[in-house]
């Protein structure tokens, strides 16, 4: 059974679900982006200051409960966004934060963090020890974690990507580097499409790939071909761009429209920053 | 290696954004030097490149695979400041879109991966490659050797952020406030780790890819594109 499963997640596999789960995530982020919620209907400009300002907090506070009660203002504004609750705690817990916890877990014991100790137990022989410290200090990073990663992914799922790319611009990145980036969003689609093309096409004309040695000629081939498509397309893509009267001189156009519900929630936002660190300072 | 949010403190965040402000400042205007107007869609899809690099899983001994993060392969191909550039593009795009490394974590994201690794390969590729001729062996050996130093000393400044944490940031008490351990388990776990696996995948795909455009277009490696 192992082995047959083994045998299916190849590299070919492998290629063809990263290529998919690129396209995934970012098809399912505008369908979420163009649904009609209360994030939504905020100006990206207003929610994107507002949500670094709970990311900063969620990042300076020392207090495990009042990053939570972020992270409970963060499932709040999920429920009234309308994302699937299911769909946003697998993308926002799965990864990052069980991966954090298991780094967390040895800093639990008096091996790492002495204390007082809470609880403790025999495995294989040794008295292990978890102290107050250790549980105090992997809470707070956990939750941090958690809650950070959850406020960056609440604001790309309630935004559409191209509009989060040119808010760029108010924090006073270059035109040029704004038009670079998003430009190369678009193109993501276009290679993430190519690679599962490349392997769809190998999978059904070569099947599977016993000998390591050959299937990384393969990829090395597939991505020095993958180069110099691309070096073709820049070239391609700059004709396109002069043909349309482009000089070296981006402009962007701005279609954001703020109104009184943006400024109120901004206000809002900026509020519950400064109670919770008024709050961590207090405490 | 890329660092999510909640790893550095806000103070180590700071400095290392206020660090890469002047290199990406050289990096645009050495760009825009060399590129001129075409440098926009040149260095969208070499941003959009090193970001597919990331999806082709490469089969290692033992039936696993990996992937590769490909940032001296973008540095030999485009010249290192482009390649800084590229990589930036590629990483914000990362943080802000897809939640992969944080944002307050950018700066030092940038540092390692779009300054450290495709500035530290490309040199060591340069330093062995030297004035050997565009088509020869000398060249893939020395994409592999400055793709596989690139990779290591980026986690080895990725193990020394996390390392500094606790010794900068914790309670009265001794309580860690972000990353847990210190320099002598953060610089070995990451170090190690990229010595042993990632760094060989890295050398892998970077030297055969080098291999195989040496074939097609041998001229394309005199002297690069920086």
């Amino acid at each position: 059974m192992s082995n047959a499963l083994h045998k299916k997640r190849d590299f070919i596999e492998r290629s063809m679900l990263s290529a998919l789960a690129f396209l995934k995530d970012a098809t399912l982020s505008e369908e979420c982006a163009n649904r009609k919620g209360f994030l939504q209907s905020l100006d990206p400009r207003f929610k994107t200051i507002s949500f670094l300002a709970f990311l900063v907090t969620a990042v300076s506070l020392k207090s495990a409960v009042l990053i939570g009660s972020l992270y409970g203002l963060c499932l709040l504004l999920v429920f009234f966004s309308r994302i699937p609750l299911n769909y946003f705690l697998t993308r926002t817990l799965l990864f990052i934060p069980l991966f954090s916890l298991c780094i967390v877990l040895p800093t639990l014991f008096s091996m790492v963090t002495p204390g007082e100790p809470v609880w403790s137990f025999h495995v294989l022989g040794i008295n292990a020890i978890i102290t107050r410290p250790g549980v105090d200090g992997a809470l707070l990073f956990v939750v941090r974690i958690a809650t950070s990663v959850s406020l960056v992914v609440l604001l790309s799922l309630t935004t559409r990507h191209s509009e989060l790319l040119k808010v760029l611009r108010l924090f006073g990145v270059p035109q040029l580097f704004v038009l670079t980036v998003s430009m190369c969003y678009r193109y993501l689609y276009l290679f993430a499409t190519m690679v599962e093309n490349i392997f769809t096409a190998l999978k059904s004309r070569v099947g599977m790939v016993s000998r390591h040695q050959h299937g990384q000629n393969i990829v090395a081939w597939n991505i020095a071909n993958t180069w110099n498509r691309t070096t073709q397309m820049s070239e391609e893509v700059y004709m396109a761009m002069l043909s349309r009267g482009y000089t070296g001189e981006p402009q962007l156009l701005s279609e954001f429209h703020a109104t009184l519900k943006d400024w109120f929630w901004l206000l809002c936002a900026l509020i519950i920053c400064a109670g919770l660190f008024y709050r961590g300072h207090t405490l | 290696m890329h660092i999510p949010d909640g790893y550095l403190s806000p103070a180590t965040c700071g400095v290392f954004g206020a660090a890469m402000i002047p290199i990406w400042s050289a990096a645009s205007r050495k760009v825009k030097k060399t590129l001129s107007v075409r440098q926009v869609p040149y260095l969208a899809i070499g941003a959009a490149f090193s970001f597919v690099i990331m999806m082709f899983n490469v089969p290692i001994p033992g039936g696993s695979t990996g992937h590769a993060v490909g940032g001296v392969l973008v540095a030999i191909l485009l010249g290192p400041w482009a390649a800084c550039i590229a990589l930036t593009v590629a990483l914000v795009i990362q943080a802000l879109l897809f939640g992969d490394g944080g944002i307050t974590a950018i700066g030092a994201n940038c540092f390692n991966m779009a300054f450290v690794l495709p500035f530290t390969g490309y040199y060591v590729y340069r330093l062995i490659s030297s004035n050997s001729p565009a088509g020869s062996r000398r060249r893939v050996i020395a994409a592999g050797a400055g793709a596989y130093v690139g990779i290591c000393v980026a986690a080895l400044c990725a193990g020394i952020e996390f390392g500094l944490q606790p010794l900068l940031y914790h309670t009265a008490n001794g309580q860690a406030l972000y990353s847990p351990y210190g320099l002598n388990v953060a610089v070995p776990s990451m170090v190690l780790g990229h010595l042993v696996v990632i760094g060989w995948v890295e050398v892998l795909v970077t030297a055969l890819v080098v291999k195989y455009l040496q074939k097609q277009d041998a001229v394309f490696f005199e002297g690069g594109r920086s």
